[in-house]
């Protein structure tokens, strides 16, 4: 091929310029670390890039979704057990008043303390994180169990055998505490032809004998009314009911429970329905109607109500180790997840190192070899130029 | 002529001959850095010899020509390929442009803003009543929304900045059309004795390699040494002396029509059959590549506003309206058209039959619900009439100018929120909505929830109590959730959405590239080919230089010789 000056310098001119562009680029991704400068660069990988950065991203979020659900799961844990262990106090506590070794006095006194346990039950069943009560369910600015005015619960029977009395309560509490009246039938026979007297102590002492009547007839002095059933109701000397005034302990929440986003498409549910843990809505597995039952019980000095309550007790406490082993799981889950997001996390970041991230060895030893190449076209650019013939005219 | 006079006249002609080779010699020096300069050789022949006794008689030299060394063939091939260089060089450049704009390979890109977003919707998940997560999160959808729109506005502006492009580039190939028709005249007034004008010649080449650079040409020699030039389609640029010029103009639809104006005022509309060259390269970014972009990205921010719109009005946030304002409106004109489907509302293809539930709540937190039913034919003033119907809650139809727009207030004392659409009209309406706008470059975030942030709805109503907890995070985990599931355009998470449209994007500019540099390979071949036939090689001029000035001093010497031999001759006499 002919070789014109054009042809030299156009071929020098347009190789300088591509290395210069190569030693460019090499230096680029040495002095940003980045690998890809552009998304032309290589624009699949890049995009891979981007789908690695988004991933890492989620991860750091379900991460700190995690932490937010271990920590509403740690405090929820935390009341549930100190409810727990106070629950184990009272239920030694009714052990010793189920027995029949104990006075009416004995049993007014933890009537008291029952009292006390169940103020502390609301308390805990009460607790905060973040200033949101943890146990109400979506209605975390509502306290989940409050005491309610006193009311007149209706009366429990204790009938002998052949009754077939019945009795229903009535009136409005004007009191200012708690107590359990004991109605005992002292001469059987139909309502308004038996007569009944009256304990607000336990059966310590006793009111004056009085003719049942339909009612309402005032018991005590602080409003509380009792209704014989009339009709063919037929008293037996000896029946007793109890009609209880204490103040109820009622859920406030609802029954929702807070869920959070852990993973791809996976919820976990981390508040616990107070309702359900604890009481304050009915049902056998109210702690607080419970204990409220139990101080009934302990004020009318009923051993064998007492036994009964233990029994419900043992059985709440079942129920609440059931919900204390949930949330254990729970927060295993939670540190499982954590543990594998941080592997994950730790993949993803090697990953997008390896993408994205400038090899230095090789950019270096790259860049080095660019280098070479340059210098050594412009030497032998320059001898080429160099060369004429007028040197030798 | 035999004899001493002839060998002068020998003598004489080599000294001429010899002197033009040195002449053209120095043109060719002289040139060797003019651009499409061919260099020019000079032929020379022995003359016509003479009869002599002896036999014929050599009678020196003659000239026959200068002539240009060229290769059409090669420097065909040469423009056809500068064409596509051309092309592609300019797609690479706007694209590479465009391409910046969505440059994810740094931090700051929009993959980023989009995870901070969802992020900021688990966030307020964890903690549905915080007013520190719910002012973060305006703040993230802002930043999106502003992504989004700056975005869109940049790719405005690509296109402008394109249209600009265009019109310069026009006018360039109009004047290129118009020198090559002038210098097809010179060419052949010059030509008409036979000669060849060179000079003349390799400036049209040159015209016409630069014309090629701007659109794909055809061109082919006349007879009569005129070159006519036509475009791909056979619209003639130049036609013997005359040539045609093209113009443009912007559509209705905003795109570029290229029109080529032909004898007799005939136009020619020769948009489509543009091939290779700038001029196609920028009709093709702008109305092609970057309407493309923009049509994708509007589909995915309008998705992104349909879904989280739609989502977000069935929730209620931390407070209750007093008083609401739809923010998309219905033109007096479709007033009595059905809401379904809608001409004047973005997403009213998306209102179905169905029905929302308004609950309407007063000051100590009773609740009222009234279940309020849309269906095929109902029109924004029927839904004004319902919702005005419901107990202390007024409803009218606001009119500014041409704009229809629902206005929801609630009784003195009382407020209202919304549950269980069904129906999407609240989300096509812009009722209890996140986003605004229905664009890429209108989206924006409520400007209710700016001023209220405790309107975001990160919880629901309960349908049947008409209670809404502070605590209720379902919305917002619902929300959350969204940046994972697969809801955007083409199935695919938002997320994945927009790395495709990147990745797109992406692919075009290194396509663009990888064909820049395969013709620009070619250019530089068939360029070296051109210079390697037609270049100044300056040691070969040198060396005709001293073999001409050589021949000089020879021929000289001849005519030295000559005088002698006569003074020779003549001193016979004395």
């Amino acid at each position: 091929m002919r070789v014109s000056m054009p042809t030299i310098f156009m071929s020098i001119q347009s190789q300088l310029q591509r290395l210069a562009e190569e030693l460019q680029y090499t230096n680029a991704q040495i002095s940003t670390g980045h690998k890809y400068q552009q998304i032309s660069d290589d624009p699949v990988q890049v995009g891979g890039l981007m789908g690695l950065n988004v991933e890492t991203s989620q991860v750091a979020q379900y991460k700190s979704n995690l932490d937010t659900a271990q920590s509403w799961l740690s405090a929820t844990e935390t009341a549930l057990t100190n409810i727990n262990t106070l629950v184990s106090a009272t239920a030694s506590l009714a052990e010793q008043m189920a027995t029949g070794t104990y006075t009416a006095q004995q049993r007014a006194a933890a009537a008291q303390q029952v009292q006390q346990y169940m103020e502390e039950f609301m308390q805990m069943g009460n607790s905060r994180y973040q200033g949101h009560y943890i146990l109400s369910g979506y209605r975390i600015d509502t306290e989940p169990f409050t005491m309610q005015p006193f009311a007149i619960q209706p009366p429990e029977m204790h009938l002998q055998a052949g009754s077939d009395g019945a009795a229903t309560s009535s009136g409005t509490y004007t009191g200012s505490s708690s107590v359990t009246y004991i109605i005992e039938i002292v001469s059987g026979g139909a309502t308004g032809a038996a007569t009944y007297r009256v304990s607000e102590d336990g059966g310590q002492t006793w009111s004056a004998t009085n003719t049942t009547a339909v009612g309402p007839l005032a018991i005590g002095a602080d409003g509380a009314e009792v209704n014989f059933n009339g009709g063919s109701a037929n008293w037996v000397a000896g029946d007793r009911f109890t009609i209880s005034v204490y103040q109820p302990i009622t859920y406030q929440g609802d029954d929702n429970s807070l869920e959070l986003s852990s993973g791809r498409g996976s919820r976990m549910a981390v508040s616990t329905v107070g309702s359900e843990a604890v009481g304050g809505a009915g049902g056998p597995n109210d702690l607080f109607q419970i204990m409220a039952h139990l101080k009934s019980n302990l004020e009318a000095n009923d051993p064998a109500g007492v036994g009964a309550r233990l029994e419900e007790l043992r059985d709440y406490q079942g129920h609440l180790t059931s919900f204390l082993a949930g949330l254990g799981a729970s927060l295993n889950r939670v540190e499982v997840k954590q543990n594998a997001y941080d592997t994950l996390n730790e993949e993803l970041t090697q990953n997008i190192a390896k993408k994205g991230d400038t090899d230095l060895v090789e950019a270096a030893t790259s860049l080095a070899n660019k280098q070479l190449a340059y210098q050594a076209a412009l030497q032998s650019s320059t001898q080429i130029m160099r060369m004429s013939l007028l040197d030798f005219m | 002529m035999s004899g001493i006079l002839g060998l002068m006249d020998i003598a004489k002609r080599a000294l001429a001959a010899e002197q033009l080779g040195v002449e053209v010699t120095s043109h060719n020096i002289s040139n060797v850095n003019t651009p499409g300069f061919s260099r020019q050789i000079v032929y020379f022949e022995t003359s016509m010899a003479l009869p002599s006794p002896y036999g014929s008689l050599g009678f020196g030299v003659d000239v026959t020509g200068i002539e240009r060394a060229f290769s059409s063939f090669i420097v065909a091939r040469l423009d056809q390929n500068t064409a596509f260089l051309g092309e592609n060089k300019t797609i690479k450049s706007n694209l590479d442009q465009v391409a910046s704009l969505f440059n994810e390979t740094q931090a700051t890109g929009m993959t980023e803003l989009f995870t901070a977003f969802w992020d900021a919707w688990h966030a307020l998940a964890d903690n549905p009543s915080g007013a520190g997560e719910r002012q973060a999160l305006l703040t993230q959808a802002q930043n999106l929304a502003d992504a989004f729109s700056s975005r869109a506005d940049q790719l405005v502006q690509s296109r402008t900045a394109i249209t600009q492009q265009i019109g310069p580039t026009i006018e360039q190939i109009n004047n290129l059309a118009a020198q090559v028709a002038q210098l097809n005249g010179e060419i052949v007034s010059l030509e008409v004795n036979g000669e060849m004008a060179n000079d003349l010649r390799d400036k049209r080449n040159l015209a016409l390699n630069k014309l090629s650079e701007l659109a794909g040409i055809n061109y082919y020699t006349s007879g009569d040494g005129t070159i006519s030039v036509s475009l791909p389609n056979g619209a003639s640029l130049v036609e013997s002396v005359h040539s045609w010029d093209l113009s443009y103009t912007i559509t209705p639809s905003d795109t570029v029509s290229i029109l080529w104006n032909g004898p007799g005022g005939a136009t020619t509309d020769v948009t489509s059959s543009l091939r290779g060259g700038e001029l196609s390269a920028l009709v093709q970014v702008r109305d092609t590549l970057i309407t493309q972009y923009q049509s994708d990205l509007d589909d995915i921010a309008q998705e992104l506003i349909a879904q989280v719109n739609s989502q977000h009005s069935q929730g209620v946030g931390l407070d209750l309206y007093t008083d609401t304002t739809s923010s998309y409106f219905v033109t007096t004109a479709d007033l009595a058209a059905p809401l379904i489907n809608n001409p004047s509302l973005s997403f009213g293809d998306r209102i179905a039959a169905g029905q929302f539930t308004i609950h309407v709540e007063d000051g100590s937190g009773g609740t009222v619900a009234t279940n309020i039913a849309i269906g095929a034919g109902t029109t924004l003033n029927d839904l004004a009439t319902a919702l005005n119907a419901v107990p202390n809650l007024s409803a009218s139809i606001v009119t500014s100018g041409n704009e229809n727009r629902l206005q929801i207030t609630a009784a003195a004392g009382y407020s209202f929120g919304f549950s269980q659409d069904t129906s999407n009209v609240l989300m096509a309406l812009g009722l209890n909505n996140f986003f605004i706008g229905d664009s890429a470059w209108t989206i924006g975030v409520n400007d209710t929830l700016i001023n209220n942030a405790d309107l975001i709805a990160a919880g629901t109503i309960d349908p049947a109590t008409g209670d809404h907890p502070p605590g209720d995070n379902s919305n917002a985990l619902l929300l959350a959730e969204m940046g994972e599931q697969t809801v955007a355009p083409g199935g695919l998470t938002f997320s994945d959405a927009y790395q495709q449209f990147v990745t797109n994007i992406g692919l075009d500019a290194e396509d663009a590239g990888n064909k820049q540099t395969y013709y620009q390979g070619l250019v530089d071949q068939f360029t070296q080919m051109r210079e390697s036939v037609s270049g100044v090689s300056l040691d070969e001029e040198l060396s005709n230089l001293i073999k001409f000035q050589r021949a000089y001093q020879a021929a000289a010497k001849m005519v030295t010789t000559a005088d002698e031999l006569l003074q020779t001759l003549l001193t016979l006499k004395e």
